[in-house]
């Protein structure tokens, strides 16, 4: 099987359990090469819980999960090699706050890598220039507002030219007002083709550009449908509830 | 005949009175010091707080040992006369209060502006606010401090072995002289004093989980 | 009587002269209690029996006066055959009563650090080992600069307690100077005006480095 055929994650029976509580039911969930995938669902609905398994943060008890062809755990070489293919933007954001903008970009590139630094530099400005931000590499994270320092996350992830990027709830932690710069450029990042799972309750970003919507529910995949189908109010009761909360806000 | 060891316990234990007189007698001084200079540091500016910043650094920033025996000393010599045990008391109650002034201005300072606002809005004068408002919302979120800080006290009266006073250090080197038994002797001090702070720091740690005072860290002892 | 000016400059050379003394071993103990306080709070974490037995120790040296552990090292140590100089025996001292405070330092410090920095550091891939060299050790010692550099003035006021051990520090020098011209105020006064001066010079700038630590790099 080529790699470009097989789907860059396959996840089979998922299930998680923190003590009685069962956070993941049986998550089926496949995203081809290229795709756009947004997870929404109200707060505890697990949506978080499966992309933070998805790269290994976060385990599971019972089902498959292959990401870039590999069985996650179940060799550590190939489990590092695979996770390597991802990258992850946080809700926090999760900058280095000690580093500045540049080396919180440079740091996986040179230890994780291997570049040299002048190497590492030229690629880390490279995508800061992408999620036009260039001027701040010099600056240290506290130095800059929220929306600037979501974008700083997203070029530190793309350093390491990953296959997948996955989205926390990237844009939650954020001022309405610095909502617009990050969508942007998570935007321009799918129109470029980046495989990508975002969970999100911008329904506007998913409308957008999402090529299927998947909506949770108490660890369930209750609905899942592309984009069109899914704001068309043909799916799934509960996730048409949610639509009409998330849409009215 | 040697000592057994619950002698020698008991002989240690014949100082735990002056111990604890000393804290005391300390706490008489260290509570309104505290009180005092916390709340004049909070208030005052300019010139006045620099005065009233100095007679805090004093106390707090010299080394306790050195204050204790400067004022053993020099005291008498510009003709003061004061006991063993109120030089004592009076030294490392100072000391002590001039920490937890530092708590009680702080607990101030970290009180929401709204407060005092609220207070005014109310018609209350200054003092009543701060009376009324302020020093009880800050005493409450920083008791777990002013725990510290008594049992910071307590263990420094060790100190007052030096200067002639019978407490629990004092009488173990006395049986020391007597009874070549170091590890007992010097064990059972150090369980000694365990046994009295042990029980303040839990009890420090009960209300720091009851206030959760902000900007505390402290974590009972 | 009264305080003689003159006689107290005089004694100013002698006490000063131990200056270097009191900093060295106000330096070498707070080196030793960050050591030990350290290894302290990382074997508590691991928990269980040894975890618990830690947080004991810690509670115990905390509810013990410094004078005690000094008397304790000074006189247990030689009844087991081992002798060591006072000096050792005082830094000894110092650091052990110290790292009980120290393993608390390093907690909060620890704790501090938000834990989605250790995720960032997995999402990117980072060895653990590297994790904690270039994301976790940097921000715990940023945590911990201020506090460890206000620990270090306390152990700097403790020194003279090594006085009580014969160590010829600037209050065993004052002493000296007392006993011989039995005259006590000027030589104590002298030594306690150096160590108040030290002790605020110092914690300004902790306060100052405080500053600035909270200038760069807040989140």
């Amino acid at each position: 099987m080529s790699q470009q055929s097989e789907p860059i994650v396959d996840i089979q029976g998922l299930n998680k359990w923190y003590g009685a509580l069962h956070v993941l039911n049986d998550v089926d969930l496949t995203v081809a090469s290229g795709a756009c995938v947004v997870v929404c669902g109200p707060s505890g609905s697990g949506k978080s819980t499966l992309i933070r398994c998805v790269n290994g943060l976060g385990s599971y008890q019972k089902g498959t999960l292959r990401l870039a062809g590999t069985t996650l755990g179940v060799n550590a070489r190939e489990t590092a090699a695979a996770r390597r293919q991802t990258g992850m933007v946080f809700q926090s954001f999760n900058l280095f706050p000690h580093l500045t903008v540049l080396s919180n970009c440079t740091l996986a590139l040179q230890r994780v890598a291997g570049r040299s630094r002048a190497e590492a530099e030229h690629i880390a400005m490279s995508h800061l220039e992408k999620v036009r931000i260039p001027e701040k590499a010099k600056s240290y994270p506290g130095q800059l507002s929220g929306g600037q320092q979501q974008r700083v996350a997203i070029a530190r992830a793309l350093c390491l030219n990953p296959r997948l990027m996955l989205f926390d709830e990237p844009t939650s932690a954020l001022d309405p007002e610095m909502i617009k710069e990050v969508l942007d450029v998570m935007v321009a990042l799918a129109r470029d083709g980046m495989t990508m799972i975002c969970v999100t309750h911008e329904m506007g970003f998913a409308r957008e550009v999402a090529d299927q919507v998947v909506f949770m529910d108490g660890g369930c995949i209750l609905d899942r449908a592309p984009a069109r189908d899914f704001f068309g109010g043909s799916g799934h009761p509960r996730s048409r509830h949610f639509l009409n909360t998330v849409l009215k806000h | 005949m040697p000592m057994s060891l619950f002698e020698i316990w008991l002989g240690i234990l014949q100082g735990l009175g002056t111990t604890l007189a000393v804290t005391a007698y300390g706490l008489v001084f260290a509570v309104p010091f505290a009180l005092v200079f916390g709340v004049a540091q909070y208030l005052t500016r300019g010139v006045a707080r620099l005065l009233v910043t100095g007679v805090i650094e004093f106390w707090r920033s010299s080394a306790v040992i050195i204050l204790l025996f400067v004022f053993y000393y020099a005291l008498p010599v510009v003709g003061v006369t004061l006991s063993a045990l109120t030089v004592s008391a009076m030294v490392l109650g100072l000391n002590a209060g001039g920490y937890a002034s530092q708590a009680v201005r702080a607990g101030l300072q970290a009180l929401p502006a709204g407060q005092k606002e609220a207070g005014a809005a109310l018609g209350l004068s200054r003092p009543a606010i701060l009376l009324l408002i302020e020093l009880p919302q800050a005493l409450i979120a920083m008791s777990p401090t002013f725990v510290n800080t008594l049992i910071q006290l307590l263990k420094a009266t060790a100190l007052v072995s030096l200067v002639t006073l019978t407490d629990m250090t004092f009488r173990a080197k006395e049986i020391a002289q007597v009874e070549y038994n170091p590890v007992a002797i010097y064990t059972a001090l150090l369980l000694a004093f365990f046994v009295v702070c042990y029980p303040i720091a839990l009890a420090g740690r009960w209300l720091e989980a009851r206030v959760a005072a902000p900007g505390s860290r402290s974590s009972g002892i | 009587m009264g305080f003689d000016l003159a006689f107290a400059l005089s004694s100013v050379p002698t006490i000063l002269g131990a200056i270097g003394m009191t900093l060295s071993v106000a330096l070498v103990s707070c080196i030793g209690a960050a050591a030990i306080g350290f290894l302290f709070d990382v074997v508590r974490r691991v928990g269980g029996f040894v975890g618990l037995t830690i947080s004991f120790v810690i509670d115990f040296i905390r509810s013990t006066p410094l004078l005690a552990w000094l008397y304790f090292l000074y006189f247990v140590l030689p009844f087991y055959g081992i002798r060591l100089g006072s000096l050792t025996v005082g830094v000894m001292g110092l650091s052990l009563y110290y790292s009980g405070y120290l393993a608390e330092v390093f907690k909060a410090g620890i704790d501090a650090i938000p834990k989605g920095q250790s995720e960032a550091a997995r999402a990117l891939s980072l060895s653990r080992r590297d994790a904690v060299i270039y994301v976790i050790a940097p921000q715990m010692l940023r945590n911990i600069a201020a506090p460890l550099g206000n620990y270090f003035v306390s152990i700097l006021k403790a020194t003279p307690y090594l006085a009580v051990l014969a160590v010829p520090e600037m209050l065993g020098r004052a002493f000296d100077i007392a006993s011989e011209t039995y005259r006590y105020t000027e030589p104590l006064v002298v030594a306690g005006l150096i160590f108040l001066a030290l002790a605020l010079v110092i914690s300004h700038g902790v306060k100052r480095l405080e500053r600035r630590l909270l200038a760069v790099g807040a989140r």
